[in-house]
This record gives structure tokens, sequence and C-alpha cells, in this order.
């Protein structure tokens, strides 16, 4: 075990251009009958060898309890670790002393993706998804209210969630 | 506090005189006031960039040319400017770590994980070492994929656009390994503080081998193609030459330093993450020239496939983050179950980690050369002072040095071998 330090060695013989031209053409013919590594994307969303990752951090999503109401309790702790400052947070009270979100909102326009707002919410509420084409004709389109975020129905990430114990 | 200063501040259009005709401005800072190019001469002034794919980003070269022969060549930086150093004065440590991916955005991982150990140095921390094995893959594939991208955009520069597609095509392998362990390609935040984000899912080691078993056999058909090739040859050998002197004088790190023939690589001379455990060769040139650079980065990348191997042999079962819940978040479960993780984790995220006061400085040897990230601290859980040190500016400062003398087409050849991120240069 060591590291060694070594002189890197120059090639003793050049080959002609002309040489290494055909060369480099044989070899790239040879590539040709190889196997495709490209994908028909957007006909085609997913290959043999790849898909998105179940941990993949893309567009947000809430969750709902079973009433369909968000489970967010707007205890306040995503919009402070967000690093881009893009989750606005109303906070309000009901009746009987829940706290639910009066407005919610992200930009996902500013949003980074990196996903701590999931990785703090400690109701499991506000998620990055398996989601990715989210382009909008507006700019004001890109704000998530808290309706649109609870009506989005891709999967969420695995990340910091209790089914992928190794995600944390 | 100092005395107060008032400072002048010129607030007239730049380039333009009181009565609003154009001055005539000197092309480069780093002269100062000097005598201004003599327009009226044979010489010709060219704009390279900042828009243009051969200066790797927006770059902008201003060349002055003696007919093909370039006489004087001025780096023009800071079109990519995003005030990340002073961003991350107004976070906690962790916040700042998706800033760190944006830096050097094509090592993100190796950045993610050096200013964590920053962090960690600062507060005293000691990882697990799981956790360093797993640092060690992150660094080694984001030396891999910075050196890919390299080796691709440089043979486009020169004229061989075949490399271009086949180095592309294995860093997209590793941008999914990236992937499926962190959830993004790009901006991974891998590391945390104490720890990282998330441990390796299923199926990743197998395919990291897999990746490592495959890769050397697309470096032998790139240099197949273009080690011995006379065109290759041509145009690389005797260009840019630094000597090692030189080198050290214009403070480059890495591969730019290697080439030169200086055997200094962090991972060597001050081990961090147990590489001095790990077996490996540190590649130096002899010549100093854009050549031994190719071959040295070349060599460097078979190198860290063998780390990877060893890493993947040696990878330890047990705890990846440290066992402290004032830098660690609990887990998702207790977290919502146990009142005190719960406090614990609330005040993690509402107040942050404070570290003790003081100032601390962490290099790590990142793809381009030694990245360094330095901290103050006054006790708070924010940084004072978060300073990046990044290779490529000190790399490009060498550029006019390197490439004056040299024809037009070399400059293009000389620049690509400095391997440049703006991401960093600008900050
Ligand atoms: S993913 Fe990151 S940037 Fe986006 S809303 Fe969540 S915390 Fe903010
Ligand atoms: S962390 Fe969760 S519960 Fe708290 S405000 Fe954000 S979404 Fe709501």
């Amino acid at each position: 075990m060591a590291i060694r330090v070594v002189v890197v060695k120059r090639p003793e013989r050049e080959i002609s251009y002309l040489r290494a031209a055909l060369k480099g053409m044989a070899m790239t013919f040879r590539h040709l009958l190889q196997k495709k590594f490209t994908m028909q994307y957007p006909e085609q969303r997913s290959t043999d060898d790849w898909s998105l990752s179940p941990r993949w951090r893309g567009t947000h999503r809430m969750l709902t309890d079973e009433q369909g109401r968000a489970k967010c309790v707007a205890c306040g702790l995503c919009p402070q670790i967000c690093p881009a400052n893009c989750i606005k947070l109303v906070p309000g009270e009901d009746e009987v002393g829940h706290r639910y979100p009066l407005i919610y909102e992200i930009d996902e326009f500013r949003c980074v993706f990196c996903g701590y707002c999931q990785e703090v919410c400690p109701e499991e509420a506000i998620h990055v998804g398996v989601h990715y084409e989210n382009a909008e004709y507006e700019r004001e389109r890109f704000v998530y209210d808290l309706e649109r975020l609870c009506a989005q129905t891709h999967p969420v990430s695995t990340l910091w969630d209790p089914s992928d114990p190794k995600g944390e | 506090m100092a005395d107060k200063r008032t400072v002048a501040l010129d607030l007239a259009t730049p380039g333009m005189d009181a009565e609003g005709r154009p001055i005539r401005v000197p092309i480069g800072v780093a002269e100062g006031p000097g005598p201004e190019p003599d327009f009226s001469s044979e010489r010709l002034l060219l704009n390279v960039g900042p828009q243009h794919p051969a200066t790797h980003g927006v770059l902008r070269l201003v060349v002055e040319l003696d007919g093909e022969v370039v006489t004087r060549v001025v780096p023009h930086i800071g079109y990519l400017h995003s005030g990340f150093e002073k961003l991350g004065e107004y976070r906690h440590y962790n916040q700042i770590i998706p800033l760190t991916d944006r830096t050097d955005y094509l090592a993100p991982m190796a950045n993610n994980v050096a200013l964590a150990m920053a962090a960690e140095q600062l507060m005293g921390i000691e990882v697990t070492e799981r956790c360093q094995v797993l640092r060690v893959i992150a660094c080694e594939l984001s030396r891999i994929i910075s050196h890919l991208v390299w080796l691709g955009t440089t043979a486009v520069d020169i004229g061989a656009f075949t490399p271009f597609l086949w180095t592309f095509q294995e860093r997209e392998k590793v941008y999914d390994l990236q992937e499926a362990w962190t959830g993004a390609r790009l901006t991974t935040s891998v590391a945390r503080v104490g720890g990282m984000m998330a441990d390796l899912p299923d199926g990743f080691e197998p395919k990291l081998r897999e990746f490592c078993q495959a890769f050397p056999g697309v470096l032998d058909e790139v240099d197949r193609l273009l080690t011995r090739n006379g065109i290759w040859i041509a145009r690389l050998q005797g260009i840019g030459i630094m000597t090692g002197e030189e080198a050290i004088n214009y403070g480059l790190s890495g591969p730019m330093l290697r080439a030169s023939g200086v055997p200094y690589d962090v991972r060597k001379d001050r081990p961090y993450l147990d590489y001095e455990t790990y077996d490996f060769e540190v590649p130096i040139g002899e010549h100093g020239d854009v050549y031994d650079r190719y071959l040295v980065r070349m060599e460097e990348m078979r190198q860290s496939v063998r780390i990877l191997e060893q890493a993947l042999d040696r990878l330890p079962d047990g705890a990846l983050n440290v066992d402290d819940p004032r830098v660690i978040l609990p887990p998702k479960s207790t977290a919502m179950s146990d009142m005190e993780a719960m406090i614990f984790h609330f005040k993690q995220v509402m107040e942050g980690v404070p570290a003790p006061v003081g100032e601390v400085y962490t290099a790590i040897e990142n793809g381009k050369g030694e990245l360094g990230y330095y901290f103050v601290s006054d006790g708070t859980a924010k940084p004072v002072r978060w300073r990046i040190r990044p290779p490529s500016f000190l790399n490009i400062a060498a550029l006019p040095k390197m490439a004056e003398g040299h024809l037009f087409a070399d400059l293009i050849a000389i620049n690509a071998s400095v391997d440049i991120v703006m991401g960093e240069i600008d900050r």
C-alpha cells in the first residue's frame, strides 16, 4: 500500500496521420455495430439499463391525509432551511387549535431541488418527486400553490423516506 | 474600527470621457496604466468569447495578434459571477452544500465532500469509516467525470470529434450512478456535515464495479485514437510549456503542475480521507507541455479506477453518519415518534450547527487541482467568511505566460489544456 510517483512516458514512435485516420475510422465503424446507447426521448422514456431513479429530486408534491387536507402543520422548518428561499408559508390555526398553512407556495423557478425541505419536514408533508417535465409558458405558473402541490400525482422521492432506510 | 474613509466613485460610463467621447481603454488590467497598445500598427485585436465553444465557458480572451502569432492575451473573467462566497455567509454550513454543486459543476460530489470536510475540521468532527470510503468514491468519480469532459472538449478543440462522444457516453454512466445515489445527475449535494446525505442504494456497488471494468477499455480506445496520432502529437507537443519552477511560481496545481514534473498531489502530500492507505500512482510529466498534461490526465483516470476498486473492496459496514444529534438530523422515523429526537431536529434546523470560533483551510485534490475551502467562524452557525480557492482561477492566470509567442490556433489548445470551469473561477 503506497502512493508512488511515476513519470508518464511519451510514445517512442508516432504514426502518420493517414494511418491514424484510417485506424480511427475503422474503430469508429466498429462502434456502429455495437449496442445503441442513445434513447429516443420523448417517445421512449426509459431503457433496459436506465429509468429515472426512485430517489430523483424533482417537482414537489404535498401529501395529504385521509380527508384530503395537506399534511403540513405549518411548522416553518422548510422555509427556514430552504437555501434558495423559495418557500412562502403563512401559518393559520383552526378552531380546535390545529395549525395549518394559510398560504403555502413554492417557486419552482427559484428552487434548486436540493430536497432539504423534504429532509427536514417532520410531518412527511412536502416531498420532492420523481418527475421532471415541468415546463410552463408563463413565469407565474411556476409558483405552485398549496392546491397545485396537493394535486400532483407523481411518486415521491424515496430519499429521507422510511421506505428506503439507506436513504436515511 | 478604522477611521472613516471617503471613496471617490467614478460614475461615468466606462470607456467614455466627460464629454461622452470614447476613450482608449487599455485591454488588460494586469499592466495597470501603462503604454497603450498601438492600434495603428499591424497588430490585430481579437475577442475570443465570452460566447465561444473553444473558451470552455463564458471566458473572454482579448488577444493581440501579429499575423498569426499571439503577442498578448488577457483573460477577462467574471461573466458567471454568482456571489457564492457572499451567499454562503448567510447560510448554515449544511445549506452551503447546494452552492458547492455549482462552483465546479463538472465535479460536484468532490466539492460537496470538500465543504463538509472543512466544516467538520472547524467543528472537530471525525466522520465514520464507512463515510470516509464513500467520500473517496465520490471524489474519484468526480475526478473521472471532470477529466472526461476535459478530454472530450479538448479533442473537439484540436479537431477530433469522436472521442468527445465516447467520453461523454462514459460520463453519462457516472451520472446514472450519481442519480441513483443522490437523486440528481449534476446538483448532487451528496455530503452533509458529519456524514452523507444518503447511503448507497441497492445495486450501486455492482454497477460501479461494472463501470470500473468497462471504463479502462474506453480509455484504451481513446488512447489508440489519439496518443500516437501524428496530428495529435504535432498539435500538442512543445506547446504551452511551463517549467516546474514557473509552474510553482504561478501557483498552479493539479495536473497542470504535475505535467511540469512537480510531484505534488494533495492526496499524497497532505492525505485526507485515508488516502495514504490506498495503493495508486501519481503520474508526472517531463516536459510540461500540453501533451504531457494530456498524458497525466489519462493516467490519472486509470489510477482513479484503481482507487475506486480498492474502495469498493474495503467498503466497511457500520454507521454512515456520526452519532451526534447536534450535527446529524435523526432518521425520519425517529424524528416523528421520539420527542427528544424531535426537539433536536427542530433545534438543528432552526438554529443550525454552531461552529467554534476560529478559522480553517481544508484542501482536497480535485480533478482540476487543489481545491481549498477557507472558513472563518465567529461561533455562530453561519460562517463570517467563506472563501474558495478554486484551482481553475489560479491555473488560468498562467495562460498569458503559456500562450504568448505561439500561433493563434495553439492558444486554443493551450486554453483547453488548462481545464477551466468558469463556475469556480467567477464564483
Ligand atoms: S428543494 Fe430545496 S430549494 Fe427547492 S423548495 Fe425544497 S428546500 Fe427549497
Ligand atoms: S416542514 Fe413540513 S410541516 Fe413544516 S411547514 Fe414545511 S411542509 Fe409544513
